[in-house]
């Protein structure tokens, strides 16, 4: 039975708006919404061209709404976390007093039985706004404009950038050859798969050739040695993006595993000092201890599971000009 | 756009099309590449050209596409393409690629996993990141706004709508369906595509090869795709001008088609797209049922190109694939096969 793997990710953007859409949220925190004149029509949501012919637009944005009258609409009985409103609502197409084209947004109306097209709505403002589509919480029936809240006031400078926290959860399968690697260096052995065709030796529970795309299994397992050479590194400075855990430079090493052409990318080192990590350095495999918590696979990239980094060994670097270019 | 130099797709292969699948996005590439190649004695040495199209954010793992070329065998080195878009518009590089004439085969996929998270939150992320993103603007939402518009301009009913269901997916009753709850008015669960967890590959040759290497090569005589507005708002709805300059610059009207598949994930869908195209009575629509029956995201579209090539391999003259992207049929592109009686 194949293992399966949650992860959440989240991805923050900051979004420069430019000077049109910058006008456009600025406006939303001082309760105003407006559209941009495109020949004759005026166009909600704004827009930097002429969504007929690509043509650029000049900045000649107009005052519309509040009030809007519904075209068209749809009633969602289940909203998700992503919506704005946490109970049944309409996503309605809204032709603001003064536009041409319809506003998507929020509808709440109480039951489905409540909207109708051609009905008059109005913006229902949140009392903290900060210059983002959602300032306006939803539209609500009748021609008077609400506040949710206690008003905080229009933005203090325009409004230039936007924050947006895009968030997913996934669940990835685990194929069932990546857990055996895993088990296996549980053991303290690093165990490679050879392929029957081309010989080549691949390890992390790969589960197959990529070069003759053949499927490899336990007939194809073969151990490596514990020792190898550092063929070139990476010496990093961590950027404090979130999630980041490091906040000294780091170094990932490149390891070419004795006796065999297997390198082991971006490897972690251990009681190596940043200045001391070189090509042809020797360096010796350190495995977790017994019930210590290590990489169980199924996150990015490949797990070596108990394999926890590599240490000096103290051995004689070895010279070999060609080492450098030993990255796969 | 027409073509000036023969290219034909010569066969194609899709994974078991599952809820979900236990097998990563790569080994479902390694699958059914090989699936394709084999019929037709071809290895993976024998390919110049490789196109792939997946999705990261429906994969869940950033550079997904590079792990997916562990699936095309890419030792030497090949030329290698990939569109993060529906394994259609691979084969339209692909395709372009081969005018270049100095390559002869190659292979495209359409790869997805939708199983990996849930659509309805993934989907409004890749929508318009001021306006309609920090909605939640799902596309649910969005087809049900189209399918209003569809139904006021006469073109679908709800009953009609239904009998595209039960018709797609060859079970339940009109009657029956129509009972049910709405999703979002006017669209009900069966008005809605599954989930599926899916991959698709395709080979392509050129003139003397696909000759060589198989009775019936389905040549590709018109192939074209046109994008419109991406935010809805600016769209008439009950309307696809971008399915109806693709397919009349793919050169629809030069000849009768026998088939038609169209990407038609929702009902509706299928019914604005028979009405733009102009089909008649006369066309088989969707035998296959369709996105309807089956729907791996990023695969779908291609599918449709395959399904269509099996009408020529089987002995038919022309048939009509149609794929699409976006909210609302936003992008829409329009392939026609033929078995070449007709050129020469
Ligand atoms: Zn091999």
């Amino acid at each position: 039975m194949t293992r399966f793997v949650e992860s959440t990710i989240t991805f923050p953007y900051r979004r420069s708006l430019g000077p049109m859409l910058s006008a456009f949220m600025t406006a939303l925190t001082e309760r105003r919404i407006l559209g941009i004149r495109c020949g004759e029509a005026v166009l909600v949501p704004p827009m930097e061209w002429d969504p007929a012919t690509g043509a650029a637009l000049p900045l000649d944005l107009v005052e519309v709404g509040p009030a809007g009258t519904v075209q068209s609409w749809t009633w969602v009985p289940a909203p998700t976390e992503q919506h704005p409103v946490q109970r049944p609502f309409a996503f309605a197409f809204v032709l603001l007093d003064g536009a041409t084209t319809p506003l998507l947004h929020a509808v709440d109306a109480g039951s489905a039985a409540a909207m109708a097209d051609g009905m008059r709505v109005a913006p229902r403002w949140r009392g903290e706004r900060v210059g983002r589509i959602t300032d306006i919480a939803c539209f609500v029936p009748g021609e008077q404009p609400e506040l949710d809240g206690d008003d905080t006031g229009p933005a203090a400078q325009p409004v230039e950038i936007m924050d947006y926290n895009a968030r997913i959860t996934y669940r990835n399968p685990v194929p069932p050859s990546a857990d055996r690697a895993v088990e296996l260096s549980r053991q303290q052995r690093l165990v490679g798969m050879r392929c029957p065709q081309c010989e080549r030796t691949y390890v992390g529970g790969r589960g197959y050739c990529p070069i003759d795309s053949i499927e490899l299994g336990e007939e194809h397992e073969i151990d490596l040695a514990h020792t190898g050479t550092i063929t070139n590194f990476v010496i990093i400075t961590p950027v404090q993006y979130p999630g980041q855990t490091e906040t000294e430079p780091f170094a990932r090493v490149f390891v070419l595993i004795d006796d065999s052409d297997v390198v082991l990318a971006y490897q972690p080192t251990i009681e190596l000092p940043v200045a001391d990590v070189r090509v042809g350095r020797r360096v010796a495999a350190v495995w977790a201890s017994p019930g210590e918590e290590i990489d169980a696979g199924g996150g990015m990239g490949v797990s070596l599971g108990a394999l926890i980094g590599w240490m000096p060994t103290g051995e004689p670097d070895i010279a070999d000009p060609d080492l450098v270019n030993r990255i796969f | 756009m027409g073509t000036s130099r023969d290219i034909a797709v010569i066969g194609w292969a899709q994974t078991p099309m599952v809820r979900h699948t236990e097998l990563t996005e790569t080994q479902l590439l390694m699958q059914v590449i090989t699936d394709a190649l084999t019929p037709i004695g071809l290895t993976r040495a024998d390919v110049d050209f490789t196109c792939l199209g997946s999705c990261d954010y429906i994969t869940g793992q950033a550079f997904s596409f590079v792990s997916n070329l562990d699936a095309i065998g890419a030792w030497p080195p090949k030329r290698d393409s990939h569109v993060e878009m529906d394994g259609a518009w691979a084969l339209y590089e692909a395709w372009l690629r081969l005018h270049e004439g100095d390559i002869d085969i190659a292979v495209v996929t359409g790869s997805g996993r939708s199983s990996t998270g849930d659509p309805s939150l993934i989907y409004p992320m890749e929508m318009d990141p001021f306006f309609l993103a920090p909605l939640g603007a799902d596309p649910v939402t969005f087809a049900a706004l189209q399918a209003r518009a569809v139904i006021a301009a006469g073109i679908a009913d709800e009953r009609s709508m239904a009998e595209v269901a039960v018709r797609s997916r060859g079970t339940g009753d009109v009657d029956t369906l129509l009972g049910g709850d709405y999703v979002r008015q006017p669209l009900r669960r069966h008005d809605l595509p599954p989930i599926t967890d899916g991959a698709a590959a395709m080979v392509l040759a050129t003139g003397e090869r696909a000759r060589q290497l198989v009775a019936r090569p389905a040549y590709i005589t018109g192939f074209d795709h046109r994008t419109e507005c991406h935010n809805p708002s600016f769209r008439a709805l009950d309307d696809s001008p971008s399915t109806r300059i693709a397919a009349a610059a793919a050169g629809l009207g030069d000849a009768p088609i026998e088939v038609a598949e169209l990407q038609a994930a929702f009902t509706h869908e299928e019914l604005l797209l028979r009405h733009v195209l102009g089909l008649g009575q006369e066309v088989i629509v969707n035998a296959s049922g369709g996105a309807l029956r089956e729907n791996p995201i990023m695969a779908t579209g291609l599918i449709r190109i395959g399904r269509a090539a099996d009408h020529v391999f089987g002995g038919g003259r022309r048939a009509l694939a149609h794929a699409t992207s976006g909210p609302c049929l936003q992008q829409n592109l329009i392939c026609i096969v033929e078995d070449g009686e007709g050129q020469r």
